[in-house]
């Protein structure tokens, strides 16, 4: 039992299983864990192994290969209910795994607590926007920033983490009245404020117009080609991610279906039929 | 830097020593942010240091009761209002601590073992916090049912105390004395032999709001501090809070130890103040009164405790008989319906409204625990 | 053999007791997320009713206990209307300014005991003013059971009877009415059985009446067996409360289990060691319960059985 049971029923993304065994056009992800543990690919940050998660009688993850390079952006898509946020959750330790293994810079995650995973250069923005609505803008942002910077510095970083959000003019306001795009650049910055290693961005344009989804994508962009972040990003808009990802994982039933380069994933016609319902036959 | 000049903050920069002082003590997490509110305070502070030569030493004792039950609401809104645990079982802490302090003073009935039994009485009420937030937040038991775990927590004491009456249940030379309780503590004393200090009557009153103004402002200092704003953020969403790299079980499990120590010290005043103590601490109907005193006061702010827990505990014995506990119902009963924020944050926002002076509340202008608070 | 029945009567009397009490209780948790801190008034309300109709109106007992019944759960009803939903206060606020007073206490867990511990406190004193300190009590009923050198109060049996009764009823309510039907969709999900036309304050208007009454039943069938005080709901509420958390979500079954298990314990220890030891037994039992299976017997029970399905598919 892990340390810190969380263990609750993930409601995002539940739902019956009852399609037959999925189709295994996995890429060479299976041998990421093991090239891992004899110190080849050493710039592989995170690679999980054989990973499972099961609630109650519904398997959401089912034997997951995955993993992420250093530097990488990736886009995590599939159908709704296939397990893409529980999969960032299994990452995070907010879920317990039924099975398997998850590891990142080298060493095995397993029996650590999310906040200690959080320390070591994890970062994540949940799909609900979760802002500290009664505090203020720069209260919030504040809160990621104390615990490792003090003084003028923490003045400096909190000021900085503001400003990339846009949220200047906004430093006074109870978090709860920023607008929902608003709202969701201040959690992309607070998580990136921490300076991860790894960014885990769970739906971060759902609900956006246009012109906040470019100024979002810039921002994922930016952070990622200037202070090197490795991302893994759920969305669903397509040219979002054919924006910004240098990879894309499609994930369909718990299982990873399809991994390789946005341009080749964007073709297949095998991944669009899983979302409209079938089985990507 | 964009500073903002919180809707109490009508001076301008506050200078020198005063000022940094000003800048510890206050902050987001408490009302009264400003310079009219210190010379409020400084005012009330004056009135309570008068009045026993107004009342008279008989009233003034009397009166001091309802400040040792003040720690008891503080330690219930720190834990409640500022980190989101609802507990009925700060009683427990209380009356541990009320019964450890007996057992040793009476078996050590010299001043220095009276200051030790002090101490040990606050270190047991903090320890048996521990122990019990240990279990309960390291294991993962949340909301609701951390609630009902001191429910139950304060029946079990309750029911083990009251059949202590035997012979049996004798420590030393200190009777448990079942539901009678246990009679004869002494009084208060610090110091070593000679040089001993016994505090009876109105000097117990001084020495309790002295104790009680230190702990409310070192309280102001601790929740506007970087700790204070990790326990509201955990108040208000932990799975959050867990995701910035905190670890919550233990930020919990400290607030609560802190919590007991608080319950802790007002048991041990309480005991030396009746120089008795008995089960009927552990009753359903006084462990909720830290709760009724918090709720109508306001939880997430320690003038409300305070306030409150005076104010509440006055009246109902003024009032006396049958008709206080009535009233105090229904005054809890109005409150949580119409006011569930409290009494005091809503006459704070009322105060400040009518100088529209804007409604949100006095903002972190600067990091306050930055050194450099004058920076413009 | 006698120590055998001695244990027998006293599980049946623990069992009684925790499933009685729990029964009002479990239906207004489990369906509004109410927490009742008055509940304990609740039964004593019961009580109070039962004993003044049996002692003053002469009424035969079987009708003073239907009364003390309805009397709780029309008091249910008002104190629905006016504390837990607000629609009363919010009917006067319409009318007097324009707005309402109050928001409902369903789902607001903290705030709904609070409230109503004000009102136990003020249910507690109000019949202490108006009634004294102690009751006439009705006799207890059918005497004794005789054996060995012990005997049983033959009406205590009863209660464990009438226990299972109350559990059966209840199930049965909650299968085969159109009301269970509507209570167990708003359990489920209260957005959805509103889109589908479930009047959920209607719904939980009725569960509300419908714990009181059960409340109400409970201390009726006590009355003749407890010492007629105003404080006497007291030694009811925590028992009620640590039933309904051990039993879990499911409601009729969860009730008889916590029953059957903390009854158990306490008639176990209390058989070895004493009632003041059985009961912190019970206590201390409820507080590891709830420290190790968070969702109550019942929730684990299935979680079990659904991952031992996903096994055997």
């Amino acid at each position: 039992m892990s340390t810190n049971d969380t263990d609750t029923t993930d409601g995002t993304d539940a739902e019956t299983d009852t399609g037959p065994e999925t189709a295994t056009g996995h890429p060479n992800v299976r041998q990421t864990a093991a090239e891992l543990a004899t110190g080849d690919r050493t710039d592989t940050l995170l690679a999980t192994d054989g990973l499972r998660k099961e609630f109650g009688g519904f398997t959401a993850i089912d034997d997951v290969d995955f993993s992420v390079a250093e530097g990488e952006l990736r886009c995590l898509i599939g159908p709704n209910g296939a397990g893409k946020s529980t999969l960032l959750k299994l990452v995070t330790g907010t879920h317990a795994p039924t099975a398997g293994k998850v590891y990142y810079d080298g060493h095995d995650l397993t029996d650590l607590p999310p906040h200690e995973r959080v320390r070591r250069g994890i970062s994540m923005k949940f799909q609900v926007p979760s802002v500290y609505g009664e505090l203020t803008v720069r209260e919030n942002a504040r809160l990621p920033i104390q615990r490792f910077a003090d003084g003028a510095e923490r003045r400096r970083r909190v000021d900085e983490a503001i400003a990339a959000a846009g949220l200047s003019d906004y430093e006074a306001a109870p978090a709860s009245t920023l607008s929902h795009g608003q709202q969701q650049q201040l959690e992309i910055g607070m998580a990136a404020s921490m300076e991860p290693d790894l960014l885990l961005l769970d739906e971060p344009v759902a609900g956006l117009d246009v012109a906040e989804r470019e100024a979002i994508a810039e921002r994922i962009t930016r952070l990622n080609e200037e202070r090197g972040i490795a991302f893994v990003v759920i969305e669903h808009d397509t040219d979002f991610v054919a924006t910004i990802a240098d990879r894309v994982t499609v994930l369909h039933n718990g299982d990873v279906f399809r991994e390789g380069p946005v341009a080749d994933i964007e073709s297949d016609p095998a991944v669009q039929d899983i979302y409209l319902g079938g089985d990507g036959a | 830097m964009a500073t903002e000049t919180g809707a109490g903050r009508t001076d301008s920069e506050p200078s020198g020593l005063l000022g940094r002082v000003r800048g510890r003590l206050e902050g987001p997490n408490t009302i009264g942010n400003s310079r009219a509110y210190w010379a409020g305070f400084a005012v009330a502070v004056a009135a309570l240091l008068v009045y026993p030569y107004i009342v008279g030493a008989y009233q003034a004792s009397r009166f001091s009761l309802f400040l040792v039950y003040a720690f008891l609401g503080l330690s219930l809104s720190v834990v409640w209002g500022y980190a989101g645990v609802l507990s009925f079982g700060q009683v427990v802490f209380f009356g541990v601590a009320g019964y450890t302090f007996g057992v040793v003073s009476v078996n050590f009935a010299t001043p220095a073992g009276i200051t030790g039994a002090f101490l040990v009485g606050i270190g047991g009420g903090a320890l048996v916090a521990a122990v019990l937030g240990y279990f309960m937040f390291y294991g993962g038991v949340r909301d609701v049912y951390v609630t009902i775990i001191t429910l139950v927590s304060t029946l079990v004491l309750h029911t083990f105390m009251a059949q202590t009456a035997g012979d049996q249940w004798t420590i030393g030379e200190a009777a448990l004395g079942g539901f009678n309780g246990m009679p004869t503590i002494p009084n208060l004393a610090f110091g070593v032999g000679g040089a001993a200090l016994v505090i009876s009557d109105v000097m117990f009153y001084y020495l309790v709001l002295v104790l009680l103004v230190a702990t409310y402002l070192g309280l102001r200092v601790l929740v506007n501090s970087d700790f204070g704003r990790v326990m509201v953020a955990v108040r208000e969403d932990e799975d959050r809070t867990r995701m910035f790299g905190y670890d919550v079980r233990r930020a919990k499990l400290l607030v609560f130890t802190l919590g007991g120590a608080l319950a802790g010290l007002s048991g041990v005043l309480y005991a030396a103040w009746g120089n008795y103590v008995s089960p009927g601490v552990f009753e359903l109907a006084f462990a909720s009164l830290p709760v009724v005193w918090v709720s109508i006061g306001g939880r997430d702010t320690l003038l409300g405790a305070v306030a409150a827990t005076v104010g509440i505990e006055f009246f109902r014995n003024s009032l006396g008989g049958e008709w206080a506990f009535v009233t105090v119902g229904a005054l809890l009963l109005v409150s949580i319906l119409g006011l569930p924020g409290g009494v005091v944050p809503w006459l704070d926002r009322t105060y400040r409204n009518l100088r529209g002076g804007g409604t949100t509340p006095p903002t972190e202008t600067t990091d306050s625990t930055d050194p450099e608070v004058t920076e413009a | 053999m006698i120590n055998g029945l001695n244990l027998l009567f006293q599980f049946l009397d623990s069992f009684a007791f925790v499933v009685l009490a729990a029964a009002g209780l479990a239906i207004i948790f489990g369906i509004m997320g109410v927490i009742n801190l008055a509940h304990g008034e609740f039964i004593m309300l019961g009580a109070y009713a039962t004993t003044l109709a049996s002692v003053r109106l002469g009424l035969p007992l079987v009708a003073a206990m239907l009364v003390g019944m309805v009397v709780t759960a029309l008091f249910g009803l008002l104190v629905e209307r006016v504390i837990i939903s607000g629609w009363a206060p919010n009917w006067l606020g319409q009318r007097l300014v324009g707005r309402d007073l109050m928001e409902p206490l369903y789902d607001r867990l903290a705030d709904s005991m609070v409230a109503t511990w004000g009102l136990s406190l003020i249910m507690v004193q109000g019949v202490r003013i108006t009634l004294g300190n102690s009751l006439d009590q009705i006799g207890t009923p059918l005497g004794n059971i005789a054996y060995g050198g012990f005997s049983y109060s033959m009406y205590r049996v009863v209660l464990s009877g009438v226990a299972l009764g109350v559990l059966v009823l209840a199930y049965l309510v909650f299968t085969r009415t159109e009301f269970g039907m509507r209570a167990r969709a708003t359990i489920q999900d209260e957005d959805t059985a509103r889109a589908l036309g479930v009047d959920t304050e209607r719904t939980y208007a009725a569960t509300f009446v419908i714990g009181s009454g059960l409340a109400g039943l409970t201390g009726a069938l006590y009355a003749p067996t407890v010492t007629m005080v105003p404080g006497l709901g007291g030694s009811f509420l925590v028992e009620a409360f640590v039933a309904v958390v051990v039993g879990g979500p499911s409601v009729v079954l969860g009730t008889a289990l916590a029953g059957g298990f903390l009854g158990g314990i306490n008639a176990l220890v209390s058989n070895l060691l004493g009632t003041t030891a059985g009961r912190i037994a019970l206590l201390v039992t409820a507080i590891v319960m709830i420290r190790f299976l968070p969702d109550g017997i019942t929730g684990f029970v299935e979680r079990v059985r659904a991952r031992r399905q996903e096994g055997g598919a």
